[in-house]
């Protein structure tokens, strides 16, 4: 029962305290408007270029956003010396890795989500049919994302030049995610059969499914040392 | 069986050693006050004891428990009033109350909350957020929290920096409390004045090993 707690406890005091600074989100939405818009003039005279390319704009828009998100994670923790507090909790630090990764993913999502109304003015996207399939993506994408990036968002946290470091380290081991998430995307608003590209799905939930649960075995050790 | 014991502990940081050697014991209902200079290494014996470092060699138990092995069940008996206050700006009082000791598995109520800061004298803040505290407030908070805790184990680390005339008196009332309901307390501290009337034993960290003294012979400048 206390496991659970952790986590609701852990996803309470993330959301809470963003609510009160909105120092993550503000700066993540900052970020992604600045790419869309400059994504945005680059292809104004060339719609059509534009829509072979939107899905890999939309991707490097959300991972980079996300990374801002993620690298906030931790960082706030060092206020105070939190992050001893969060390392002293006498229960298993897998319950404070998904509290993390939940916050993260909540974060990392509802910008997604605000921002993709811009995606479809800025670049003319007629997507009512398949935003249902759109926002299966975004989420299977953004759950790989948080698994991982929360877990190195950690380890880099006590590390002087961490903002270089988490995505150096994490974007490499993302890569496989994002490719999956801009073939899906891509297929999605190509209005392409489910069937021709629902193994990038697949290959999606796989990829959350083991970096989740890798993620949640490494946490301890990361915590400990 | 001692609530601290720690056998021989040595920590480097690279090619330079903090501890050698360090043994030491803390027995219940007992303070133990650490004396040193600045950079002895008295926090970092705090931080391997409360299991956030470890040794570079020795062994070390908190009430019987391997501090290397058993450091889930330690936590849940031990509280560490670090430099840090542990307490998130955005949050007002009784949120990092309750957050902090939810992580422990205790669900205070509002009433032992609100007890306990009025105990500590910011009773008339609890709204407020952390942010908008003072130092000494912080510090205060802090106390609060390690109140609802209860530990059976006590370190601390500089408990009386930032703590006015009444907020010493506060942090002296609450350590005596513990050792009379059989907690044990290591203080690392250089105010020896603040920490003589509850310090039971006493001993200067001094080139990464303690020497066990008498309180009463002390004097102020012997750690400087």
């Amino acid at each position: 029962m206390t496991f659970f707690n952790v986590i609701r406890w852990i996803v309470w005091k993330d959301l809470a305290t963003e609510l009160r600074n909105r120092e993550t989100i503000s700066s993540m939405l900052f970020f992604a408007l600045i790419v869309i818009l400059i994504f945005s003039f680059s292809f104004s005279m060339d719609q059509q270029a534009a829509r072979e390319v939107i899905a890999g704009i939309i991707w490097v828009a959300f991972a980079f956003t996300g990374i801002i998100g993620l690298g906030k994670s931790f960082s706030t923790e060092l206020q105070n010396d939190c992050l001893e507090a969060l390392q002293m909790v006498p229960e298993s630090k897998g319950a404070i890795y998904l509290g993390k990764v939940t916050a993260n993913f909540l974060f990392i999502f509802i910008v997604e989500i605000l921002l993709f109304p811009m995606f479809i003015i800025f670049f003319n996207l007629n997507v009512v049919e398949e935003i249902s399939l759109l926002l299966l993506i975004f989420f299977l994408a953004t759950v790989g994302l948080s698994a991982v990036g929360t877990l190195f968002s950690a380890l880099t946290v006590q590390i002087r030049a961490r903002e270089v470091m988490l995505p150096i380290l994490l974007l490499p081991l993302v890569v496989p995610v994002m490719i999956a998430a801009v073939e899906a995307t891509k297929g999605a608003l190509s209005g392409d059969p489910l069937t021709m590209y629902s193994q990038w799905l697949e290959l999606l939930a796989i990829f959350d499914v083991i970096f989740t649960v890798v993620s949640f075995w490494m946490f301890e050790f990361v915590m400990d040392n | 069986m001692p609530a601290i014991s720690c056998q021989e502990i040595s920590k480097s940081y690279g090619h330079y050693q903090v501890l050698r050697s360090v043994t030491l014991t803390v027995h219940e209902g007992e303070c133990f006050s650490l004396f040193g200079p600045n950079g002895a290494g008295k926090t970092t014996l705090l931080k391997i004891l409360a299991t956030l470092q470890r040794p570079s060699e020795g062994h070390y138990e908190i009430l019987g428990m391997d501090g290397l092995k058993d450091k889930e069940s330690i936590r849940g008996h031990l509280v560490f009033l670090a430099h840090g206050t542990h307490l998130y700006d955005d949050l007002n009082a009784y949120e990092n109350l309750e957050f902090s000791l939810a992580l422990r598995g205790n669900s205070p109520t509002v009433q032992d909350m609100k007890l306990a800061l009025d105990r500590v004298g910011i009773g008339a803040f609890v709204e407020m957020k952390v942010r908008n505290y003072s130092a000494g407030m912080k510090k205060r908070l802090a106390i609060a929290r390690a109140v609802l805790t209860k530990p059976k184990v006590l370190l601390l680390d500089e408990p009386f920096t930032t703590l006015d005339t009444a907020g010493t008196k506060i942090m002296r009332e609450y350590i005596r409390e513990r050792l009379s309901e059989r907690g044990a307390v290591l203080m690392a501290t250089h105010d020896y004045d603040k920490a003589r009337p509850i310090t039971s034993r006493a001993g200067i960290l001094r080139q990464g090993s303690i020497q066990e003294i008498s309180i009463d012979t002390l004097k102020s400048d012997d750690f400087f």
